[in-house]
């Protein structure tokens, strides 16, 4: 043990750390997300524009400041917008409920653009040769397919001025020539949607429009009336950049409007084109020309010259205005995007949430309870089961959970719901740590050693193996936060942060407490450590077993294959794309007022749509759920009309929650899962193979791609949801096997050099009876949190729990009966140990089940201690001298065997040293033991 | 999907090899990666035949993959018996 000193110094600036952390924890508020807290998230995914024909992360990093500044325009407090992978911008409005009005807010593009309107109409008859002001609305169709089949046969070309980067493709259906999706750059984009999907081949036409040419819907003041097209060539002559110190104001009608000045290129230019203009309504001497003023798409004012006002057009220092029938709030809106400016690229709306706040802090109440009640049941199993050991580890806990919670604050952490379950799995790493440790200590306690040794000696012998399992811990927490999708990415990192801070207070700290305590009273009884006299030693044929085991893993595989052919997986709209919406309605309506609402909010094919009624009395008593393929910018609308028609609980927007996924988010989702799950395997078998030897890599694997199809298959059978917090609970799973699975293997690798003589089926099953004891208790404290988290963790972590719960079970199961078998069986093929086997063969006629029994090692008719099993009959160890390096500990870490001669008298000097040492500790012990009692019945005497 | 349904079928009749001697090529990982590649080969070829995607599944996929596995399995038997017949044979002539 480390000095009296060292110990002082680490307790000491722990507890000043400690006050530190409550100091942090009490002054800084902590930083809820959008999931506990309530608000709206929004997922773009960047594309090109006509400025920018290829979007990169300058772009989006240019988007995102400007999304900032719209956003901080609009009032709304810490709005959270950043980078998503390479193409993505993910915004997170807190408390903010209307889905609609921040969608626009935030995703319109502005693109503003002014055209010299007659000339640039492609009139719809042929015949007519010019366009003129009398003739214009004659040019506009109340037929989107017409203007767009029309647009279709043009031959125009681009010269360097279009608002388009190529040819733009329009779908309708063939029969009835009904819009159904575009205008989109390419195939791929046009059917990514649910609607374009749903058409049959044989029933889709797909119109593309050549670069040049634009189709634009015309301003129309009467929002009711059937929408007019024209057919444009895309030659505007000024753009949104031009302008500046955009206003909203008032037009002489009092009706909302936007003033604008002009910049000085855009003040010589506006005054060309209304000059042109001006002029040419002079040649006709007709109705005046005008101009039109788009905005994404649509005209949204076009006002006209008066030639006789303004023969040399107007004077662009005087500014200019767009009228467009605007209400006073997007008259707003207008100037406050024209005055942040045009966005650089087009974002398209792939995602979007809206979390109630209501429904917000009920999963943070349920996060939190079950977080409780999952720390007080592990607390107390541990004071049960290790007693005093168990009172320093949860002194370790609370001093984890000090720092956890200040470290939060500090950076900030943003605390999500899946971060609140990988918290709950940090505990239960913590609680690990100390099994490890304490289970080693009781096993030296065992030997007779003084419990200041046994404390040594355990944290000496425990420390490599808890780095071993956390490090593993780190890697998937690394790899998910890189490559999984936002939730997923707070579980990990609190999943990451968690397992640090864990490794300083379950090791560093628990031990200098102990080191303290160490020649106290309080720890020289081993009863009151837990560590009494062993009730369960565990004497198990595991290899022997293997088959058994094995055919019930292989019988639960044949029935998962089938239920995955048959049934296969529910997956969530994560995954599958769509919409789940959850609305508590101010007034009792029935499914049908519902599918009536949606069918009026525009949802195209309502019938497909699933709506049911669902108790939720936290969130009031007219629930319902609606769930089908509603895009996530319909979403908006869906609740406007919800609102106007029944309005929600509350009053506010509160009674309304949805989450909704484009497909291209859908399939990014799932493709970042399999990476992830795929790289973690790599990796952690990397790491395997360089800590232990490539031959512990695979059934480390093996064990995962066993827990991870048994759990999937238990999804399959049960038919549960697959979300991405399943995703996050796969991964997690994928950690928690490789961890215990390496626990396992370390106490093989430890127990190699100590039993020259045994066959690896042997030292397996030493290894494994050793270590049975902390597999149960660990498992058994991971599943009472996860437990908790089932049941007292609310709707939303209980997805997470089931399928953690599962998975910790065939975790712990397959790394004792499933990836200890397979390298058993793989390294019993090795020459040496199959020459070790044939030799136990030879002489027994059978290979026992443990190295304690093998004929060879009987010395005076009792079983010999393993390290003396000299396979030839004849002790090996007693008789050699100590060398100075022998109590040097064993588990150097480097996971390389020691070279090995089949022939039974070619031990290593190091491997006789250990069993010397292992021998002379025993008799020390004994002679203590006998010390003891003298002194005992000295003093009764 | 289906290849989610094949690996799986290929691991569950895995776990089955233990109850014969262990003479496959490569030992049990050998056995393992025979099982779950044979599975894999027959139902693809299944599937393709059929012309289906591989996101459709149905009891026919699960079938299909079975005789894949127990002939991959059979071979990589064949292949690891015939080595070790070959090298007890080497070892029995010195």
């Amino acid at each position: 043990m480390g000095s009296r000193r060292a110990n002082i110094t680490i307790v000491m600036l722990i507890l000043a750390l400690l006050a530190a952390s409550v100091y942090v924890i009490a002054t800084k508020p902590t930083k809820l997300g959008l999931d506990l807290s309530g608000g709206i998230q929004l997922i773009y995914e960047g594309e090109p524009s006509a400025d920018n024909p290829t979007v990169d992360r300058e772009d989006i990093d240019r988007t995102i400041e400007l999304l900032r500044d719209r956003v901080d325009a609009f009032g709304v407090s810490e709005p959270e917008i950043a980078p998503l992978g390479e193409t993505q911008i993910q915004v997170g409005l807190p408390d903010v409920q209307d889905t609609q009005r921040a969608i626009e807010q935030v995703g319109d593009t502005a693109k503003l653009y002014f055209y010299d309107l007659e000339p640039n109409v492609v009139p719809l008859d042929p015949k007519v040769e010019e366009v003129t002001p009398e003739n214009l609305t004659q040019q506009a169709t109340t037929s989107l397919y017409n203007a767009v089949e029309l647009a279709s046969k043009q031959n125009t070309k681009c010269n360097d001025v279009c608002t388009t980067t190529g040819p733009q493709l329009y779908l309708f259906e063939k029969g009835s020539r009904e819009y159904v999706a575009g205008p989109e750059s390419s195939e791929r984009d046009l059917f990514s949607t649910d609607a374009a999907k749903a058409v049959p081949k044989e029933d889709r036409k797909v119109l593309t429009v050549p670069q040049g040419t634009i189709v634009v819907q015309d301003q129309q003041d009467d929002p009711e009336a059937t929408p007019r097209y024209f057919v444009l060539r895309d030659r505007p002559a000024l753009s949104g950049d031009d302008i500046e110190n955009p206003e909203q104001s008032f037009d002489q009608n009092n009706a909302p409007n936007v003033t604008f000045d002009f910049t000085d290129e855009g003040r010589a230019a506006f005054e060309r084109i209304t000059r042109n203009i001006a002029q040419r309504g002079f040649e006709s001497l007709g109705a005046p020309y005008s101009f039109a003023i788009v905005l994404d798409g649509d005209i949204v004012s076009r006002p006209v010259i008066d030639y006789q006002e303004n023969p040399d057009g107007i004077d662009g220092r005087t500014g200019a205005q767009i009228s467009g029938g605007f209400t006073v709030q997007q008259a707003q809106d207008l100037a406050t995007f024209l005055k942040i400016g045009a966005l650089p690229i087009n974002l398209e709306l792939v995602s979007q949430s809206t979390v109630s706040p209501t429904l917000g802090q009920q999963a943070l109440d349920d996060g939190l309870k079950a977080g409780l009640i999952g720390l007080l049941i592990v607390s107390i199993f541990f004071l049960l089961y290790y007693r005093f050991l168990g009172a320093i580890a949860i002194l370790g806990l609370a001093v984890y959970a000090a720092f956890f919670l200040a470290i939060m604050k500090l950076i900030p952490i943003t605390l999500t719901l899946p971060g609140i379950a990988g918290l709950i799995l940090t505990i239960g790493v913590a609680a690990d740590s100390n099994v490890v440790v304490f289970e080693r200590i009781k096993e030296e306690a065992r030997k007779g050693h003084s419990m200041i040794s046994s404390i040594t000696t355990g944290y000496k012998r425990g420390i490599g193996t808890i780095i071993d399992a956390n490090v593993i811990t780190l890697l998937t927490a690394f790899i998910l936060f890189g490559l999984a999708t936002a939730g997923v990415k707070g579980f990990a990192f609190t999943l990451g942060i968690g397992t640090i801070v864990s490794l300083l207070t379950a090791v560093v700290f628990t031990r200098a407490v102990l080191g303290l305590l160490g020649r106290s009273r309080i720890l020289r009884s081993p009863a009151f450590l837990g560590a009494g006299e062993q009730r369960v030693r565990w004497h198990f044929d595991f290899a022997g077993a293997s088959r058994w085991f094995f055919s019930i893993s292989g019988l639960i595989l044949v029935v998962g294959a089938l239920s995955f052919a048959t049934n296969q997986l529910n997956f969530g709209i994560d995954f599958e794309s769509g919409t789940k919406i959850e609305t508590a309605l101010a007034e009792p309506v029935s499914v049908d007022d519902v599918r009536n609402s949606l069918a009026d909010a525009g949802v195209a094919d309502v019938d497909a749509v699933k709506v049911q009624s669902v108790e939720n009395p936290d969130f009031g008593a007219n629930v319902f759920q609606i769930q089908g393929t509603i895009a996530p910018d319909e979403v908006g609308e869906v609740q406007r009309q919800l609102s106007s028609d029944f309005g929600f609980e509350g009053g506010g927007e509160g009674g309304f929650q949805s989450q909704s996924v484009g497909p291209t988010f859908g399939e990014q989702i799932a493709r970042s899962a399999g990476y992830a799950i795929a790289f973690s395997l790599l990796l952690i078998a990397a790491y395997v193979a360089f800590r232990f030897e490539p031959k512990y890599a695979i059934p480390v694997m093996i064990a995962v791609i066993h827990d991870i199809l048994i759990t999937a298959g238990v999804y399959s059978l049960v038919g549960r949801e697959v979300t991405s917090g399943t995703v996050a609970a796969f991964l997690t799973i994928l950690g928690y096997s490789l961890y215990d699975t390496i626990i396992v293997f370390d106490r093989v690798r430890e127990n190699v050099p100590r039993l020259p003589r045994a066959t690896f089926s042997q030292i397996a099953n030493r290894s494994l009876s050793e270590v049975l004891t902390r597999s149960l208790i660990t498992g058994l404290s991971t599943v009472f949190l996860i437990g908790t988290i089932l049941i007292f963790g609310g709707e939303t972590l209980s997805d997470f729990a089931f399928a953690m719960m599962v998975g910790v079970l065939s975790g712990t199961y397959s790394s004792i009966f499933i990836a200890s078998p397979v390298l058993i069986a793989w390294k019993e093929r090795e020459p040496a140990y199959q020459a070790r086997a044939a030799r136990i063969r030879e002489q027994m006629g059978r290979v026992p089940a443990f190295p304690e029994e093998n004929e060879v090692a009987l010395v005076g008719g009792e079983p010999a201690a393993a390290e003396r099993d000299g396979g030839n009959g004849r002790p090996v160890a007693p008789e050699s001298p100590p060398p100075a390096a022998a109590s040097a500990p064993r588990d150097d870490g480097n996971g390389a065997e020691p070279a090995e001669e089949p022939e039974a008298d070619a031990v290593s000097a190091e491997e006789t040293d250990d069993a010397a040492v292992s021998e002379r500790e025993r008799r020390l012990a004994a002679r203590r033991r006998r010390q003891a009692q003298r002194r005992k019945h000295g003093r009764n005497r | 999907m289906a290849l989610v349904v094949w690996i799986t079928l290929g691991v569950a009749l895995w776990h089955f090899t233990v109850f014969v001697p262990d003479r496959f090529k490569g030992g049990i990982i050998g056995a393992f990666l025979a099982a779950v590649a044979g599975a894999v080969v027959s139902g693809a070829a299944w599937q393709i035949a059929q012309g289906d995607s591989l996101g459709q599944t149905d009891l026919a996929t699960f079938v299909a993959a079975i005789p894949g596995c127990l002939v991959a399995l059979a071979i990589a038997y064949a292949v690891g018996s015939r080595r070790s017949d070959a090298l007890a044979g080497h070892y029995g002539d010195a």
